[in-house]
C-alpha cells in the first residue's frame, strides 16, 4: 500500500517532468505553439500545471495533452524530433509573390526536403528490480528529485535559447517575411537512428540524469550544430511600400484614374465584390451608399480599397499577403483574375447602382474630364441636380460668390432667414451640422476611401458652410432629394431646424437685397407662376407634385420684415424653371401674400384637374 | 556544505558592451537559482544574436542593475584593467553576538566569477596586414574587423552560457531546500572596489563571515 503510494508520487513526478519537458521543447520551436501560449500568458492567473516544477509556461496545447496520452507508459522513452522543412525553390515563379505562407510555398513548389535537425530523448532509465525508499527517506528523495528536476529544467529552459534551431524559430515566428523553409515535430516513443550522414555535422549534449530513485531522468539533445549548410532564406517578397497616392488621401484628386497593370494587381481586387466570390462574407460589406462612390475611380483600386478588410486596408504594402486573411484574399484574386476584364462594365453599374454620386460634388466638373471614358460616361449618367433648399444664408456676401461663381450653378440658393435667426445662424447649421455630421459619420462607416471624399472637413471648409447651405453635403450625395432617403437624418435635421426657427420656409430672411427692385417682383413673379403651370402640364402627375412641393418649401414667408431681398443671384441658381422663389425676397405686403395664396390655389386647381383627366 | 566556486570563461568586452554582457550573465545565473515559481522573461541581446532568460522579478533587475552600474562607474576610473564580478548565494544562519561577528551568518553555498577585460580601443590586428597585398579601404577593414571582434565576442558569451548550464547541471547537491515563498536565494553581488587593497579586504570581510575560505576552490 505504501509503496503503491510511493511509487505513485514518482510516476506523477516523471510524467509532469516529460509533459513539462515537452512543453518548453515545443514552445521554442514550433511557431504556431509558441503564439498560442503568448496569448495564455497575457493572462495573470497560474494555473495548476504551470505550478509543477515552478515554470510558468501557460496553457499546455491540446496537441500535448494528446502527445500525453499516447506516451503514457513512462518507461518507454519519449523522442521529439524537430524537424526542418524546406521546400522546392521556385522563387522565380511570379505566383510566388501571391503566396503567404511557407505552406502556401510548398504546394506551389516541389518536393519538400524534411531534416531532423534536433532531436531529443527524455527517458526515465528503470531497472527491473529495484528497492523503492519508505518513510522519512522517500519524502527526502522525493523533494532532492524534484529539486533537481526544477534545476535540470532551468538549464533546458536555457539551452533551447542557445542552440541554432532557435534562430530559424524566431524567423519563423516573426510575420515579417515568409520562408521557403518550416518547423515540424515528431513525438514518438521510439526513433530511427540516424545515418552516417546525418551525424556529421551534429552533436550530442547529455544533461545530467537525475537520481529518481529507482531509476534515473535522463535527458539527451542531438542537434546540428551549424544550419548555414540548409541555404535557408526568407522568399523573394516586395519591400514594403508605403503608398502616398491612396485613393482618399487628401493629397490626391480623388478622381484621379489610376494607372492598370499588366499583373493585374489592381484588378485582382475587383472581384471581391462585384462578383460576390464564394466565400467572401468577411469581405463583402454591402452598403448602398458606398458603391456609388467610388465610381470614377477604376474598380479595381476602388474594391481594393472599400472590399477589403481592415487588415489589408491599413497595410502599407500595395498588397499585403502575409497574413492569413489576405492570403485567402490572395487566392482568390487568382482565381478570378482571368474574367476581370469581363467583368469590369459589370462591375461599374454594379458599384453605380446606389443612389449616392460623388460626381455630384462641387468638385465634379474636374471629376468628369477624367481621361477614363468609363467614368466619364457613368458620371454623365448621374449629373448633379440642384437641390434647391431653403436657405440660411446671412448676407449678400455669401450670396454674390455663388452667384457670380458659374461653376457653383449646382449649389441650392440660400434660404430666406428672419433677423431674430442670427444669433441661432451658429446654430442653424446645428440641424446642418447634426445631418453634416451625421453623414460625415456614416460616411466613416464606408471604407477609408469612401470616408474621405465623405468627411466632414470636406464639407465643412466649403465657405457656405456656416450661411446653413447644403450644397458640399447634399450635392455630394448626389441624390436630387431633398432630404436623404435616411429618414432618420432628416427627421433630426428637421428637427433641429424646427428648433431653431428656420424650418419655416417662410421665413423671411434679412439679408439685403442690393439689386433687386420691387416693381419687377410682382411680373416676374406672376409669369413665372404661369411658366411653372405650363412646365406642370407638360410633366406627370407625380413630377407636378414634387414641383409643388419644392416650390412650398422654397417659397418665402408670408410674414414680411423690412429688409430688402435680391431676386438677381437666387434666379440663376435654379435650372429648368424649378425655381420661382426669386420673387419672394422683396418686401411684401398682405396683398401680395393674398395674391400668392391665390396662385397657389390655382395651381393646385389645374393640378386637380389633371389628375381628374387622369 | 560546501561552497561550490566557478570561475566563468574570461570575457574581452569594450566599455559599451559591459552592461549588455554582465546583464546576461547575471540573470542567466540567477535564473537558474530562482527555484521559486517565476514566469520566464527571454530577453534579447541588441548588440549580439543572443537571447538570455530571466526570472521575471522587478526588484532583482533593478539591484542587477544597479550593481551594474557602480562597476561601469569603476571600471571609469580604472580603465585597461581586468576585473571581476563575484555573483554569491548564501544562507542566513543565527549565530552567537561576539565581538567580530553580527548575529546572523551568512553562509554562502556558492560563488560565482564572471571575469571580464574591459578595452577602451579595439585592438588593431597587425598580423593581417602581413598578408594583404591589395590596398584596402580603411574604412572598409575596420568594419569587417569590428564584425570579426563582434562575432568573436558572441560566441564566447555563448560559452560562457553554456559553462553555466553546465556547471548547474552537474552540481546540485549543494543547492539548498527551496523554501516556501521563497523565488531566489539570497544573493549578494560584489564588485571592485575603489583600490584593489579594499577589494581583498572585501574578501576577508566574506570570510569572516562564512567561517571557512572562500577564495580557493
Amino acid at each position: 500500500m505504501e509503496m503503491d503510494r510511493e511509487s505513485g508520487k514518482l510516476e506523477q513526478i516523471v510524467s509532469q517532468f516529460r509533459s513539462k519537458i515537452l512543453h518548453v521543447i515545443l514552445d521554442s520551436r514550433v511557431p504556431s505553439l509558441h503564439q498560442q501560449q503568448q496569448e495564455s500568458l497575457s493572462l495573470s492567473r497560474v494555473r495548476k500545471t504551470d505550478k509543477w516544477f515552478n515554470l510558468v509556461l501557460g496553457d499546455r496545447p491540446p496537441a500535448l495533452e494528446n502527445l500525453n496520452f499516447s506516451l503514457r507508459n513512462l518507461l518507454d522513452p519519449m523522442v521529439i524530433d524537430i524537424i526542418l522543412v524546406r521546400h522546392g525553390s521556385c522563387s522565380s515563379s511570379v505566383d510566388n509573390l501571391y503566396v503567404p505562407s511557407a505552406a502556401a510555398a510548398a504546394a506551389a513548389a516541389g518536393p519538400s526536403i524534411e531534416t531532423v535537425i534536433e532531436r531529443w530523448v527524455v527517458q526515465y532509465d528503470c531497472p527491473r528490480v529495484f528497492a523503492t525508499p519508505s518513510g522519512a527517506d522517500a519524502a527526502v528523495s522525493y523533494k532532492k528529485i524534484y529539486k533537481k528536476c526544477i534545476l535540470l529544467l532551468r538549464s533546458l529552459y536555457t539551452q533551447m535559447r542557445l542552440l541554432p534551431a532557435y534562430i530559424i524559430f524566431r524567423q519563423l515566428s516573426s510575420l515579417s517575411q515568409t520562408y521557403n523553409f518550416d518547423l515540424v515535430y515528431k513525438v514518438s516513443s521510439f526513433s530511427h537512428p540516424f545515418s552516417r550522414e546525418e551525424e556529421d555535422g551534429m552533436k550530442v549534449y547529455s544533461f545530467a540524469p537525475v537520481e529518481a530513485l529507482p531509476g534515473c531522468l535522463c535527458v539527451s539533445v542531438t542537434y546540428h550544430a551549424s544550419l548555414s549548410d540548409f541555404n535557408l532564406e526568407p522568399l523573394v517578397s516586395l519591400p514594403p511600400k508605403i503608398i502616398t497616392d491612396y485613393v482618399g488621401s487628401p493629397t490626391t484628386d480623388p478622381m484621379r484614374s489610376f494607372p492598370s497593370s499588366e499583373r493585374g494587381a489592381h484588378a485582382t481586387s475587383f472581384p471581391l465584390r462585384g462578383l460576390r466570390p464564394p466565400s467572401s462574407a468577411p469581405f463583402q460589406r454591402p452598403h448602398s451608399w458606398s458603391s456609388g462612390f467610388h465610381r470614377g475611380i477604376p474598380p479595381t483600386r476602388t474594391q481594393s480599397l472599400a472590399g477589403s478588410p481592415p487588415v489589408y486596408r491599413t497595410s502599407p504594402k500595395p498588397y499585403d499577403i502575409t497574413s492569413p486573411p489576405t492570403d485567402l484574399y490572395g487566392n482568390r484574386i487568382q482565381n478570378h483574375r482571368v474574367s476581370t476584364l469581363q467583368q469590369a462594365t459589370a462591375f461599374d453599374e454594379y458599384k453605380l447602382s446606389p443612389p449616392f454620386s460623388p460626381s455630384a460634388s462641387p468638385s465634379t466638373p474636374t471629376y468628369l474630364s477624367g481621361a477614363n471614358p468609363l467614368l466619364t460616361r457613368h458620371c454623365s449618367e448621374t449629373a448633379p441636380v440642384t437641390i434647391p433648399l431653403p436657405l440660411t444664408g446671412r448676407s449678400t456676401r455669401y450670396l454674390s460668390p455663388n452667384s457670380s461663381d458659374p461653376s457653383r450653378h449646382s449649389l441650392p440658393p440660400l434660404s430666406p432667414r428672419s433677423s431674430k435667426h442670427d444669433a441661432s445662424s451658429q446654430e442653424s447649421p446645428s440641424g446642418i451640422r447634426s445631418y453634416r455630421k451625421l453623414e460625415a459619420l456614416r460616411a466613416g462607416e464606408s471604407p477609408s476611401g469612401l470616408s474621405n471624399l465623405y468627411s466632414a472637413p470636406k464639407v465643412v471648409r466649403d465657405s457656405k458652410d456656416d450661411s446653413g447651405r447644403f450644397s458640399g453635403l447634399l450635392s455630394s450625395s448626389g441624390s436630387p432629394r431633398i432630404g436623404f432617403s435616411r429618414s432618420s437624418s432628416r427627421l433630426s435635421f428637421q428637427d433641429d431646424m424646427d428648433d431653431c426657427e428656420f424650418s419655416c420656409p417662410f421665413d423671411v430672411d434679412d439679408v439685403d437685397v442690393s439689386d433687386s427692385s420691387s416693381q419687377n417682383t410682382e411680373s416676374k413673379r406672376a409669369s413665372e407662376f404661369t411658366a411653372q403651370s405650363n412646365l406642370v402640364g407638360k410633366k406627370s402627375q407625380d413630377a407636378a407634385v414634387g414641383i409643388l412641393v419644392h416650390m412650398l418649401r422654397t417659397a418665402p414667408p408670408l410674414r414680411q420684415d423690412s429688409s430688402c431681398y435680391s431676386t438677381h443671384s437666387l434666379r440663376t441658381e435654379y435650372e429648368g424653371g424649378v425655381g420661382i422663389a426669386s420673387g419672394f425676397f422683396m418686401p411684401r405686403k398682405t396683398a401680395d401674400a393674398l395674391e400668392e395664396l391665390n396662385s397657389y390655389r390655382e395651381m393646385k386647381d389645374l393640378l386637380l384637374s389633371k389628375s381628374g383627366m387622369k | 556544505m560546501n561552497c561550490e566556486v566557478c570561475q566563468l570563461k574570461e570575457l574581452e568586452v569594450e566599455h559599451f558592451e559591459i552592461r549588455e554582457v554582465l546583464r546576461c550573465i547575471l540573470h542567466t545565473i540567477v535564473f537558474h537559482r530562482a527555484l521559486g515559481l517565476v514566469r520566464p522573461k527571454d530577453v534579447d541581446l541588441e548588440l549580439f544574436e543572443i537571447t538570455y532568460v530571466q526570472c521575471g522579478d522587478v526588484e532583482l533587475e533593478k539591484k542587477i542593475d544597479e550593481r551594474i552600474d557602480h562597476f561601469i562607474s569603476w571600471v571609469e576610473k580604472h580603465p585597461n584593467k581586468k576585473s571581476q564580478i563575484c555573483l554569491s548565494f548564501y544562507e542566513v544562519k543565527s549565530k552567537q553576538p561576539s565581538w567580530f561577528t553580527n548575529k546572523t551568518e551568512r553562509l554562502y553555498w556558492e560563488q560565482w566569477y564572471v571575469n571580464l577585460n574591459v578595452t577602451q580601443h579595439p585592438k588593431h590586428h597587425s598580423s593581417k596586414s602581413h598578408h594583404t597585398k591589395v590596398v584596402v579601404d580603411p574604412g572598409e577593414s575596420a568594419i569587417e574587423e569590428r564584425s570579426s571582434r563582434r562575432a568573436m565576442v558572441e560566441a564566447s558569451i555563448r560559452e560562457v552560457l553554456f559553462q553555466i548550464i553546465k556547471f548547474v547541471n552537474e552540481k546540485k547537491d549543494h543547492v539548498p531546500p527551496i523554501s516556501e515563498g521563497v523565488i531566489y536565494f539570497p544573493y549578494e553581488i560584489t564588485i571592485p572596489s575603489s583600490s584593489d587593497s579594499a577589494f581583498g579586504m572585501d574578501m576577508i570581510k566574506r570570510m569572516l563571515h562564512s567561517g571557512h575560505p572562500t577564495m580557493l576552490s
